[in-house]
């Protein structure tokens, strides 16, 4: 499934911060416009309240939602929701276009195994990511869940998962000169801190993984134990450190980066599909 | 006075901490003791170097006046920049005796002869140590006083460090000026930077505790309290397993503090070697890394790394040579012939 790169251009290279969220319930495709209205005007009287969210110039927040059709996995699956909130400075009457302040967005790609078995009157868009002020994102996600019944929890991202991360893309095909395949370690509990680095080229951490990978268009946990095992061991040759001790805190490639905090970011419009595929699995084992 | 000059006196006042302003004044020395008298500290910094402003402008301030203060705050505040260590070649075995009046007058000369707009300030510290401050302009411009480069020279050594302006072509020009007024005829990169200016002099003059001491092992100290063990056999060889590695470091790292640096990178151009058995890459070019260490204080967090259990001891000459070889940036290659395992550093 290939998305419109026009329509969403806008989701590469953004950092997004990710959550799980439970499914919706009583939410209605139909009622975007009514929806957009409501959360303006519960941002509008929270900031009234005092929980300003900018400091300094008066800000109007003017909330759009909408579909991305494109973004979805298979027919079981919601197409993804945006909600974008922009700015107007107040009294500004000479320059009075909207500026894009935040957004968030739903989605589930492949996510059957969630909306398979969900009740009646609930929509399942397991995966959320945002990109903006975090004090917008409490907004957004408290407005949301009070309207409709769910919940939104931080998702984190194991090490077990980055190491799948980074043997996927490692062995994606590369085009252009790509960047490096990069694994950032941190090291705890030691008197100073000890971050490492290990990049490698990406045509031979590709070299790598294609001479480990069985079968083409599967991965199995076992060839990412392998391939992270080799890199282990080259590492461990040269500064006898055993890097499996330590803690895999981000993978960065050519496709896209990951932070164990729960922050990616996507570079490569082509693997955005097989991105979210695997990050709506980490949500939906969050939820579940 | 000149109103760049005001503003740039004015904006180096700002970066100092309100209580370290009076201080750096008197070491200044260019307002009298009278002047400062007047000028009240207890206000805001931004009323405190307006007052300092007015004050300079009652004595004339010129620019040369106002980098010798941007000495001062850079030589108290070293740390806050990058330093890298260069060492300087003689062709001869000579030992000249070092003129520091003849040092000032050929730099100075080397410089404008290549660039007529520059900014150059000089200022001797107590230990050998000749600070220098050169702005940077262009054939048509004015120097930017916002960016200059920074370079300490010990004289009776041939090291020189630099914290380079960003404007790169600058630093060709520098060194060449250094090498002219220092009667040597070349000049290299060590590949050794940090931010603590002080650590870096530690490694290259070899302040810093070094291998092999003969001080008697110390008892293990701090760390993880072993457990009460019914099985006496277990915990005595986990202990004679701790006391090696503690002895491994001690040798290695001895027991006084390390230079502090910040980080060390590797770039790796050997080649992956694996267990025949897992049917994995064998590829006759070289696997490419690069490989960087950070951390507040490098070399203290790799010397915890085998007690705590994530590194073998001895750790690998790799990390533990830094000191040594005055470095922190390296080439790895593979080192061809008897002894496949070991690495050679071009």
């Amino acid at each position: 499934e290939k998305a419109d790169p026009q329509k969403t251009a806008f989701l590469l290279r953004k950092a997004w911060t990710l959550y799980s969220v439970t499914p919706l319930y009583g939410f209605r495709r139909a009622r975007l416009r009514d929806y957009a209205r409501l959360l303006g005007a519960f941002i509008a009287a929270e900031k009234q309240k005092g929980l300003a969210v900018e400091v300094g110039v008066e800000l109007d927040i003017k909330v759009a939602l909408s579909s991305l059709a494109d973004i979805r996995g298979s027919e079981l699956d919601q197409a993804a929701l945006l909600v974008q909130l922009s700015s107007r400075s107040r009294g500004s009457s000479r320059n009075s276009e909207d500026k894009p302040v935040w957004w968030g967005w739903f989605c589930s790609v492949f996510g059957d195994e969630l909306s398979e078995n969900v009740p009646e009157h609930f929509t399942c868009l397991p995966l959320f990511l945002s990109h903006g002020a975090e004090s917008y994102t409490a907004l957004v996600g408290s407005w949301f869940q009070k309207t409709f019944d769910c919940c939104f929890r931080r998702l984190a991202i194991s090490p077990l998962n980055l190491s799948w991360m980074a043997a996927m893309w490692a062995g994606c095909k590369l085009d252009r000169a790509a960047s490096a395949v990069e694994l950032v370690f941190s090291v705890p509990r030691l008197a100073q801190p000890l971050d490492i680095s290990y990049a490698i080229h990406p045509e031979d951490a590709k070299a790598l993984w294609d001479t480990v990978q069985k079968t083409p268009g599967e991965i199995t946990q076992e060839e990412v134990d392998v391939f992270m095992d080799c890199l282990y061991a080259h590492f461990h040759r040269h500064f006898k450190i055993h890097l499996s001790a330590a803690k895999l805190v981000k993978v960065s490639t050519a496709i896209a980066s990951a932070h164990c905090d729960g922050i990616v970011k996507i570079l490569h419009s082509q693997y955005l599909p097989g991105v979210l595929k695997l990050l709506t699995e980490l949500a939906i084992s969050q939820i579940q | 006075m000149d109103e760049t000059v005001a503003e740039y006196i004015r904006r180096t006042v700002l970066k100092i901490p309100r209580d370290e302003i009076k201080m750096m004044l008197q070491k200044w020395g260019f307002l009298s003791e009278a002047q400062l008298q007047t000028l009240n500290f207890h206000q805001i910094k931004d009323n405190i170097s307006q007052e300092v402003v007015q004050l300079c402008e009652e004595n004339s301030a010129d620019i040369k006046q106002a980098a010798v203060l941007d000495i001062i705050y850079n030589h108290i505040y070293q740390n806050k920049r990058m330093w890298s260590v260069y060492q300087m070649k003689k062709s001869g075995e000579e030992l000249e005796y070092f003129d520091i009046t003849d040092f000032k007058k050929k730099f100075k000369r080397r410089l404008r002869s290549a660039l007529k707009n520059v900014t150059i300030t000089f200022k001797e510290y107590e230990d050998n140590a000749i600070w220098i401050r050169v702005a940077w302009g262009t054939p048509h411009k004015k120097p930017n006083q916002y960016k200059p480069s920074y370079v300490v020279y010990h004289s009776q050594t041939p090291y020189v460090f630099i914290s380079s302006s960003v404007l790169k072509s600058t630093l060709p020009l520098l060194c060449q000026a250094l090498i002219v007024a220092s009667n040597y005829h070349d000049i290299r990169d060590m590949e050794l930077r940090s931010h603590s200016l002080n650590s870096l002099k530690d490694i290259v003059f070899k302040r810093y505790s070094q291998n092999f001491q003969t001080c008697p092992p110390k008892p293990l100290q701090g760390g993880n309290v072993e457990p009460e063990n019914a099985d006496i056999r277990i915990v005595e060889e986990n202990r004679s397993e701790k006391e090696r590695i503690h002895r491994l470091n001690q040798e290695v790292f001895g027991s006084g503090p390390q230079p502090k640096l910040e980080f060390a990178q590797y770039r790796l151009e050997t080649m992956f070697k694996s267990d025949p058995k897992m049917d994995v890459l064998d590829k006759k070019e070289p696997f490419r890394c690069l490989v960087k260490f950070s951390s507040p204080h490098l070399l203290e967090s790799l010397k915890f790394l085998a007690p705590a259990g994530m590194a073998d001891a001895p750790l690998s000459p790799l990390l533990t040579c830094i000191p040594h070889k005055a470095r922190n940036y390296f080439k790895i290659r593979e080192k061809k012939g008897l002894y496949p395992e070991s690495f050679v550093s071009p």
